[in-house]
């Protein structure tokens, strides 16, 4: 398994099936005192869905919020689609040192983040929410970037939607436009931070099937949830964290079923009651 | 009624005036009040403090005592300083008040900004604009509509401050219909003064609404 990793670093550009899009290495994060990732370390593959299961206060949602960069952290390696984050071996002796501007934001152009509240932007149009960033960011003609916006308001179920202001759709139709917005750049990544919890149960179900049918389209995802069904059956891979480390990861039936362990198998009989 | 025609004419100069300086202000106040509340958030101690230092005392003296602070100070200032400047009173009065008025105003957009969640500014750092397009694409737009009503307030307070500018002899409405009072010996001319202030309120509360209206198109 080691030398095969090795392996396809060496030839990571000529075959990137193997090399992983996302890879994580001993991150670690704390507020002040507080340690809130310890040592976190995944990979994953293009095409490959990662469910991140846990109680509160995990370090779930920290964990995405590092990878998106809008937080930083203070150890560790990340790459990502083959960009590193950190300048490889910055960390000896402290401090990580960041990669230049241009790169972080090159990255994060390839990652797009899905958020609980949705925030989109209450005052642009639904189609003007998914248009403003390819326009302005990527310089796509604007009625280009309209075509696209159309074609993933169609794929979200939303026809007809592109003149609505955000306040006129309801919470499930907010959120399957926030994720069209993330999709309008073409991200190699989509983070989702618990992108039902906001949600009234009843509408949670439009949203996970969006989810699930990005998934078939083989959409690289990782997925921060609270929806352990979901989380089952979305996922190549799930990482269960509690209290800042990740204590099981593997693939869904070992780690919803086959697994052992003891805070896990608690975290589950929790939910399962619930 | 003859009375009204002859004191009308003289007191519509003075409303001139008046307007004038209503309207400059607003001109120079606003974006001046906009940097101000931008730089009052920096987060330079070096900058945030003497932006707090000139909000404190603009609010808390009298704009009637910087408005003579203004004019007579730049000629005292000049005289020392051996520099042939000093402003005309016109001029130290719309400097007066567009510093006054900016103090109240980036009060007014600061709370605004500060209002606008995080999450805004996160979606658009993901979504990769830059922090000039976050500020004016996304937070300035939302701020706008958040900001009017207290505006409103502001703008309709300055409508009846102008009147301060007498103090260094501008010839605005109120100074003319004092001395029209003094010449037909009736405060009869101060109400119909009243009446040209009330009515530039009452239009501008028009104004306001409407804008209020429009900005309605989302929550």
């Amino acid at each position: 398994m080691d030398s095969a990793k090795v392996l396809s670093v060496v030839i990571s550009d000529e075959s990137p099936d193997s090399t992983p899009i996302l890879d994580v290495k001993h991150l670690k994060k704390s507020f002040g005192d507080l340690h809130v990732l310890k040592d976190i370390s995944f990979d994953l593959k293009a095409g490959e869905v990662l469910s991140i299961i846990g109680p509160s206060g995990s370090g779930k949602s920290t964990l995405l919020r590092c990878l998106t960069q809008l937080e930083t952290f203070e150890a560790g390696e990340v790459k990502v689609d083959g960009k590193d984050m950190v300048i490889p071996g910055s960390c000896i002796g402290g401090k990580i040192k960041y990669a230049p501007a241009k790169v972080l934001r090159d990255i994060r152009l390839s990652t797009g983040l899905v958020f609980q509240n949705f925030n989109l932007f209450p005052h642009l149009t639904v189609l003007q929410n998914l248009t403003i960033a390819p326009i302005r960011v990527l310089g796509v003609a604007r009625e280009e970037a309209r075509e696209t916006g159309r074609r993933l308001l169609k794929q979200m179920g939303l026809e007809g939607k592109e003149k609505s202001y955000p306040c006129e759709l309801s919470g499930g139709q907010q959120q399957r436009v926030s994720i069209a917005r993330a999709l309008a750049l073409k991200p190699k990544i989509l983070f989702f931070d618990e992108p039902t919890s906001a949600l009234d149960p009843e509408l949670t179900g439009e949203v996970l099937k969006i989810i699930k049918q990005l998934a078939e389209d083989r959409m690289t995802m990782v997925i921060v949830t609270h929806e352990m069904a979901f989380a089952r059956d979305v996922a190549n891979k799930v990482l269960f964290m509690d209290q800042g480390v990740v204590v099981e990861q593997g693939s869904p039936d070992f780690v919803f079923n086959q697994s052992q362990n003891k805070r896990l198998s608690a975290f589950l009989e929790r939910f399962s009651r619930t | 009624m003859s009375d009204l025609n002859n004191l009308l004419p003289i007191l519509w100069g003075g409303f001139c005036t008046t307007l004038a300086i209503f309207a400059l202000t607003l001109l120079f106040s606003i974006p001046l009040g906009l940097l101000v509340a931008v730089l009052k958030m920096s987060r330079y101690r070096l900058v945030r403090y003497p932006v707090s230092f000139y909000i404190s005392v603009m609010r808390g003296t009298p704009l009637l005592l910087q408005i003579v602070a203004i004019y007579f100070g730049s000629y005292y200032l000049s005289e020392y300083a051996g520099v042939d400047f000093s402003f005309d009173r016109f001029p130290a009065v719309i400097v007066a008040f567009s510093i006054n008025y900016a103090a109240y105003f980036a009060e007014i957009f600061r709370g605004g900004i500060q209002s606008i969640s995080k999450g805004q500014y996160e979606a658009a750092y993901m979504l990769g604009l830059t922090r000039a397009q976050t500020f004016y694409r996304i937070i300035l737009p939302q701020v706008v509509k958040r900001v009017v009503p207290a505006s409103a307030n502001e703008v309709i307070t300055l409508v009846k401050d102008t009147s301060l500018a007498q103090v260094i002899a501008v010839t605005e409405l109120f100074a003319l219909a004092k001395k029209q009072q003094a010449a037909y010996a009736s405060i009869y001319p101060l109400f119909v003064a009243g009446v040209f202030y009330y009515v530039a309120n009452l239009l501008l509360s028009m104004v306001f609404a409407y804008v209020e209206r429009k900005l309605n198109y989302y929550k």
